[in-house]
């Protein structure tokens, strides 16, 4: 059988954990990658529908969007955004600020 | 190589390398068989692979 000669030289104490380990964390890193860049895996565990939290988070973030009613943006007189008022449709309001335009200056 | 009762640096000689190297190939097939099955029914099952 080709291959089988490797034998003679690599102890099988040695050669055998070592192909067998290599296979074991190269087929375990392949899963875990699988079920922490997906969330069907973690659905199914949950009992919920596969695919279900991947529609939710799409409905939601198109939610948010709708929901962003109102921004008024303060400027100053020069016409630079000062700050902004970020008014829900539930009323909620949230106010940002914006940091100062820097100018470059050769003087 | 070719005595068959030559004892090599690992201990082992061409008839016990040869069989060691068999177990070894049907290992892998039948694992590989097994594990074909399961990525068939996963593929089937769930939204992997779209």
């Amino acid at each position: 059988m080709i291959n089988s000669r490797m034998w003679l030289v690599v102890n099988p104490t040695v050669g055998l954990p070592l192909f067998l380990g290599a296979v074991a964390v190269g087929s375990f890193s392949v899963h875990v990658a699988i079920t922490t860049n997906t969330t069907w895996v973690n659905d199914f565990l949950s009992g919920r529908e596969m695919g279900s939290t991947d529609a939710k988070m799409a409905a939601a973030s198109t939610l948010d969007t709708a929901q962003a009613a109102e921004v008024v943006i303060d400027r100053t007189a020069a016409g630079e955004a000062e700050s902004a008022v970020i008014t829900l449709e539930d009323g909620r309001t949230a106010k940002a600020y914006f940091s100062e335009v820097k100018t470059a200056s050769l003087q | 190589m070719s005595d068959p009762e030559k004892v090599f640096p690992t201990g082992l000689t061409l008839s016990e390398a040869e069989e060691l190297h068999s177990q070894l190939v049907d290992g892998t097939r039948i694992f590989g068989v097994i594990s074909a099955l399961a990525h068939v029914l996963v593929a089937v099952t769930t939204p992997w692979l779209g």
